[in-house]
């Protein structure tokens, strides 16, 4: 058996900072001035008082006409409708699941916001809120989508779509949700070999490709029997160790920068891609390719 | 991993260690004590284990005693044998007088594999104590008097090349893994805590739930034993690298 | 008066300071992935690390959620290897459970709780180090760690000790070799923009007449501090967002 250790003093601590120089936009700090509130609208993160319009987290002003909101840099999860997220159920309650979203309030689930085996016009009877928990039970994963956002805050999800449903196989990883970037898709079948969803909520789900046209019984069943080869599980685990290192440099995560830390990590085995020099390595790469790419 | 030492300044050694997601604080402090009549010429070790809240919501208030409980008592079961840690050198005089090392371990982040970088991290610790030199000690009366050198430079550095090093093999599937994360552990069948000191087992601990096949058990005793004698060169070598008075804690 | 003088004739402080001078302070934000915000203070030699996890659903006790705010949940803890003698438990007794209410009441006059309704906030802070200066410095730790996490406050709200120096001079930021020499000690969490005072404490005792300059002491040091987390806060969100390419902001923000 071959095995490498490693133990470093702390003072050989690698600097995960991949910042490039560019222009930084005017940061605001709790309780800083931002205007004189009369000709604005107050948004999220900003608050009035005395006459003025200011700030309550730190971050950066955006602005929407006369809206002006302050988006922290990091925070729990804030669902908008339309949103993919990938959830944990945790508890079975009547006619609704409730999902662990990294929401500030779980959400929930409700039985009429799924698609049931047998067609999607199919009435919901009694028998189906005994058999919930056949469908899913507590510590499954799903992934779904935002459907409605209550006025506490809460999210209502749904999986009214083939793409949604329970997850089978495959890995979860957990990273901050600011780092998502918001695209039209969140699906991305990777040509490596794995498929990737990039939940809003900061949950992603690595899983070998998925082909769409068996999977057409509404997404409750789990194949836990097939044996995932070891190739494809090797891209697995490479995505993985790709997607820390992007995120312990705080850098976006998107199917391209996660496509380009892929490519630049392959010069590293996938045990190799969790000692930090390679990850930062990997996330300095991946930042240049990415300017490269944007500057032309 | 990254380790540091001497990082606590009111301790007599310190260091703290950081294995992927998992950070542990341990800072060692020295009392004089009498010994145990059964043992005159031993000193006394102790551990204690604090869960700091930091590491998950769960163990606030006493959420975390237990896991604490179970961490030091293990801690406590490997340190025992005089073939691991010889505690005759913490000895002031026989029967009157002994040192005791009081090992306080603080649990800061929570990510896996807790038992091995605690070990690891009290090893290291425990390599940074520094003991004051006793310069004389007589009885006077019934009374031990004894003399400590006030230089503070002037102290004596604890012999660890034998304290054991814990290793966590925990079984997933078919499979035996060192080192699980904390996911990993949530799905493994079975898992086994194993303190080897110098090749030796000194303890053999069956944490969580589910059994083990005899031969499984074996396979698993020996990967154990393959991987902490590795990860005791590697700390060694590390430690006798000596790392220069910077302060680094958390701010870097 | 027979106790050792705090400040010397030519006005230094026994670890060299001037009266109105603070100790060091070295901080840092989101030191740990797990919790929501993190945060790492040190102020001289006392050192704390600060935690945050929430908003989240109510925990336990489901009766204790509020439908119109969030609750705020504290927990001090002192390392048992942070005192030159070594303490016997880490929390639970009743200077902590104390050090955890009040710092409850500061926070919560800064976080706005009423956005989050049936939510709760856990603020845990444990002192690796302490040398004077606790409270304050696991105050000013958690106003960081809030700040990390991303949860809305209505300013800063810091903290800092003051004291009395031979009975005519007032100084700032205690530590632990003055606290002992003695003197009164005047503890003040402010909302410093706003000059409010959210908690004061004193102990000891001093003329009433000389209340207003030591307040005035201390809430200056609170502003000084103030503007030492507010620049390590924007040095923070810059490295951040510049590694990100300021992610999800608007495109507008970076040209």
């Amino acid at each position: 058996m071959l095995q490498k250790v490693h133990i470093r003093l702390a003072e050989n601590r690698v600097n995960t900072s991949v910042a490039v120089d560019r222009r930084i936009p005017k940061i605001f700090t709790p309780g800083e001035i931002i205007s004189e509130q009369k000709e604005f609208m107050r948004g999220h993160g900003t608050y009035e008082q005395d006459d003025y319009l200011k700030a309550s987290v730190a971050g950066v002003k955006e602005q929407v006409n006369k809206l002006i909101s302050i988006r922290p840099l990091k925070s729990r999860y804030n669902g908008e409708i339309g949103d993919v997220v990938v959830g944990r159920i945790t508890e079975v309650q009547q006619k609704r699941w409730k999902v662990d979203t990294n929401s500030r309030l779980d959400s929930v689930l409700l039985l009429s916001s799924v698609n049931l085996p047998g067609g999607e016009l199919r009435r919901r009877s009694a028998e189906d809120e005994h058999m919930m928990r056949q469908y899913l039970q507590e510590g499954d994963l799903i992934s779904a989508e935002v459907q409605n956002v209550f006025a506490d805050g809460s999210l209502s999800l749904h999986t009214r779509s083939l793409k949604y449903g329970k997850l089978s196989q495959g890995v979860l990883l957990k990273v901050f949700p600011s780092l998502i970037k918001r695209s039209k898709t969140h699906f991305h079948n990777l040509p490596v070999g794995a498929s990737i969803i990039l939940g809003n909520n900061g949950f992603i789900w690595i899983c070998p490709i998925i082909s769409n046209e068996e999977d057409n019984v509404g997404g409750f069943v789990q194949n836990l029997e097939e044996v995932v080869p070891r190739p494809d599980r090797e891209a697995i685990g490479r995505l993985r160790n790709c997607i820390l290192a992007l995120a312990q440099s705080k850098m976006m995560l998107f199917d391209t920068s996660i496509l380009y830390a892929y490519e630049e990590s392959l010069k590293y085995t996938v045990a190799d891609l969790l000692i930090p020099e390679a990850m930062v390595d990997v996330a300095i790469l991946t930042q240049h390719r990415l300017n490269i790419a944007e500057n032309s | 991993m990254e380790l540091e030492t001497d990082i606590v300044a009111h301790a007599f050694g310190s260091a703290r260690l950081r294995l992927a997601n998992t950070d542990v604080l341990v800072a060692v402090k020295i009392e004089v004590e009498v010994p145990f009549p059964e043992q005159p010429d031993e000193g006394k070790i102790e551990f204690f284990v604090d869960c700091s809240a930091n590491a998950t919501p769960d163990f606030e208030g006493r959420g975390g005693e237990e896991l604490a409980m179970e961490i030091a008592n293990s801690l406590a079961g490997a340190y025992k044998s005089t073939q691991a840690f010889d505690l005759s050198s913490l000895c002031i005089m026989k029967g009157r007088k002994c040192w005791k090392l009081l090992v306080d371990i603080l649990i800061l982040e929570c990510g896996g594999n807790l038992y091995d970088a605690v070990s690891i991290a009290v090893k290291a610790a425990l390599w940074n104590t520094r003991i004051p030199k006793v310069l004389s000690v007589h009885l006077d009366g019934n009374k031990v008097e004894m003399d400590v050198s006030d230089n503070v430079h002037d102290c004596e550095k604890l012999d660890v090349a034998r304290a054991p090093i814990m290793v966590t093999i925990s079984k997933i599937g078919d499979h035996c893994v060192v080192d699980p994360s904390s996911a990993e552990e949530q799905c493994s069948t079975a898992s086994v805590v194993v303190a080897v000191s110098q090749k030796r087992f000194t303890t053999i601990l069956q944490s969580s739930s589910g059994a083990l096949h005899p031969t499984t058990l074996m396979d698993c005793l020996k990967m154990g034993c393959e991987v902490a004698t590795q990860l005791d060169m590697a700390l060694l070598q590390i430690l006798m690298k000596t790392p220069s008075q910077k302060d680094i804690g958390f701010l870097l | 008066m027979s106790r050792k003088e705090l400040i010397s004739e030519i006005g230094l402080r026994l670890d060299g300071r001037r009266a109105h001078e603070l100790r060091r302070i070295r901080c840092k934000l989101g030191v740990f992935t797990q919790p929501d915000g993190s945060a790492y203070l040190e102020q001289g030699l006392t050192k704390v690390l600060a935690a945050v996890y929430g908003p989240h659903q109510v925990r336990g006790n489901r009766t204790k959620a509020q439908h119109d705010s969030a609750i705020v949940n504290c927990q001090f803890s002192m390392a048992v290897f942070s005192t030159t003698d070594r303490k016997k438990r880490p929390r639970g007794d009743r200077k902590s459970t104390e050090m955890s209410i009040h710092l409850r009441q500061a926070l919560l006059a800064a976080i706005k709780v009423e956005l989050y309704p049936w939510s709760q906030i856990d603020v845990y802070v444990e002192v690796l180090h302490a040398d004077g200066g606790v409270y304050p410095a696991c105050v000013n730790a958690a106003t960081l760690a809030l700040i990390d996490a991303g949860i809305p406050l209505k300013e800063y709200v810091c903290a800092c000790t003051a004291s009395l120096a031979n009975n005519d001079v007032p100084m700032v930021d205690i530590s632990h070799q003055e606290e002992i020499i003695g003197g009164p000690t005047l503890t003040v969490a402010a909302l410093p923009m706003s000059g409010k005072v959210v908690l004061m404490e004193m102990s000891q005792r001093f003329h009433l007449d000389h209340l207003p300059k030591v307040l005035d002491k201390a809430l200056q040091g609170c502003k000084d501090i103030k503007t030492i987390l507010d620049e390590a806060v924007r040095r923070h969100v810059e490295d951040v967002g510049s590694s990100s390419g300021w992610g999800n902001t608007s495109e507008k923000a970076r040209t």
